[in-house]
């Protein structure tokens, strides 16, 4: 109860942020919280489910494209454009998913790897989609707007998260990422459930892509579908603690205030940030930080030598 | 048994290759209601493979699996658990970051018919599941924390949870020392007392003599015996398949 209170709170002091911050901070804002959304959207698949996507940057890609074909060449509204991309991606998880979710561990990671390149490849030599110069979307000064909208949609996110942490739609997830093949026999229908988790992953993904070429009006296949982006879900994700529900939103929130203040100082050093997050995370927290503050509470700093121990030496 | 009973389950013919090699081949069993089987044979004789033909975890190359007068060799693994099958991995799979509550649960909330669709229900279910299985105590310790008995003792309570008709106990006894074998003994005698159907594999040979209203005999893939615990244990080539022929 304290807790939905606390969050609700959060929730509205975002909100209200914007109202307070110059304009430079909010921009940095739309970008954290479409970080945000973007690794809470992995964590679906990859935190619950156990499956290592290098994929949702194509669905982001997807989204972008969606966004800006329907508004850019069809002259639809936003919203159009966003049911467009968010459709696209879906269908794409669907059509995609049914072959490589057989695929476990690091044979689906790499499946999912040349997706995005695929795919920009793809739209690099359609003309509707502007070939590989890409497209410049109407332009609408509201940063405020894309603000709350992508506040809406981390909400929103970090809603279905916490519906599958309680859920036995959940608990069939979290059953395949321990044993697939228990799962199996204990009666889940594990290629259904992972297909639905990731078109859910696929939506939040391209909801996300759709606002941010919105937003910064204009997109080429190389920039939709970056797959460094996806890199970065995976670390934000990581460092939150994958698998919970507000760890991929509080990770990915520090590391892009971090990544932020670095770049405006010493950008060397932000383009290090995420290696080095990757490294020490892997050694000393590697079920992150939700994780490292219940180990810190019950064993203090023993914690990060247990860990050295059981995955390293 | 009385005869023209329907059988709960029936296999015909099942046979499953890997490269050329016959795991199981050409095997044919009844297992009527509310009867213990017994599945013994040699390391490598098949008993495993066959228990993943029937649930599902393998699909045979032959023949015909018929459980409650329904076809269900092309059922995937989950479906199968939906009609009522459940059972334990001899290489135990627990789900290990999950507490054993949690574990149970599981079995609880999808099994037969689907499961129960309640979480809270479920978690009940599973708690007196629990109790019956002399796990309650360990209940919130994490799957992996367990030591081997324990571990056994969770198998057996994962499928307990999935409310089976029929159970398959793969070697749920290994590693036990003779209490705990005794101890599962009594679990096993009372499921079936609950009335359900029960296959199981084990080595142990006081339990399985104990337990089995008939036994079938594995070796090489084949059925080389069936019948009763006394007369099969005491057949010559049950003995030779365990111990080798005898050299004048």
């Amino acid at each position: 109860m304290v807790r939905a209170i606390l969050l609700i709170l959060a929730v509205v002091f975002l909100a209200a942020a914007p109202f307070f911050g110059d304009a430079v901070m909010i921009q940095y804002g739309i970008d954290a919280l479409l970080f945000a959304t973007l690794a809470q959207a992995w964590n679906i698949l990859g935190g619950f489910t156990g499956y290592a996507s290098f994929g949702n940057s194509a669905f982001y890609g997807l989204g972008t494209y969606g966004t800006a074909i329907a508004m850019a060449q069809l002259h639809l509204p936003f919203w159009v454009g966003l049911s467009l991309g968010a459709f696209l991606a879906v269908l794409c998880a669907v059509v995609i998913g049914l072959p490589i979710l057989r695929l476990r561990g690091h044979y689906f990671a790499i499946a999912t790897l040349g997706l995005s390149a695929t795919l920009a490849a793809i739209i690099s030599n359609l003309d509707i989609s502007g070939r590989n110069i890409g497209l410049i979307l109407p332009l609408t000064r509201n940063d405020v707007g894309f603000y709350e909208e992508a506040l809406a949609l981390l909400v929103a996110s970090t809603l279905t998260v916490m519906w599958i942490a309680k859920s036995r739609f959940g608990m069939g997830l979290i059953a395949i990422r321990e044993d697939e093949d228990a799962a199996q026999v204990m009666g889940i229908n594990t290629t259904f459930y992972k297909v639905v988790a990731l078109m859910l992953s696929a939506f939040f993904t391209a909801i996300a892509g759709g606002i941010h070429a919105y937003w910064i009006t204009f997109i080429d296949p190389a920039s939709a579908f970056d797959l460094s982006l996806n890199v970065r879900m995976v670390i934000m994700a990581m460092f939150g603690g994958p698998g919970t529900v507000l760890g991929p939103v509080v990770g990915s929130f520090i590391l892009s205030a971090v990544y932020d203040a670095l770049a405006s100082s010493i950008s060397t050093a932000a383009a290090l940030l995420f290696g080095m997050v990757i490294v020490l995370a892997v050694i000393f927290m590697p079920r992150g930080l939700w994780d490292l503050g219940h180990g810190l509470r019950q064993v203090g700093w023993r914690y990060f030598l247990q860990n050295i121990r059981l995955h390293r030496l | 048994m009385s005869a023209g009973a329907q059988p709960m389950l029936e296999a015909r013919g099942l046979t499953r290759r890997f490269h050329g090699l016959y795991a199981v081949n050409d095997v044919s069993f009844t297992l009527q209601p509310g009867e213990i089987l017994g599945l013994i044979g040699p390391n490598g004789a098949g008993k495993t493979t066959l228990i993943n033909l029937i649930s599902g975890t393998l699909f045979a190359d032959q023949g015909e699996l018929i459980f409650e007068d329904r076809r269900i060799e092309r059922l995937h693994p989950y479906q199968r658990a939906h009609i009522g099958i459940g059972r334990t991995f001899q290489v135990m799979k627990p789900f290990p970051r999950l507490s054993v509550l949690e574990n149970v649960t599981v079995g609880a909330l999808f099994g037969f018919g689907g499961g129960e669709r309640n979480r809270d229900k479920a978690r009940e279910q599973a708690r007196a599941l629990l109790e019956f299985t002399g796990l309650d105590r360990r209940m919130d310790q994490n799957a992996d924390q367990l030591g081997g008995p324990d571990r056994k003792r969770l198998e057996l309570a994962k499928a307990l949870a999935m409310r089976p008709k029929l159970l398959l106990l793969d070697e749920v006894m290994a590693g036990l020392n003779h209490v705990e074998v005794d101890e599962v003994v009594t679990i096993i005698k009372k499921i079936r007392d609950s009335g359900v159907t029960i296959l199981v594999i084990e080595h142990v040979m006081r339990a399985i003599r104990s337990l089995s209203d008939r036994i079938i005999v594995l070796h090489h893939g084949e059925k080389i015996a069936e019948g009763l615990p006394d007369t099969v244990l005491a057949d010559a080539r049950v003995v030779e398949a365990y111990l080798g022929k005898r050299r004048a």
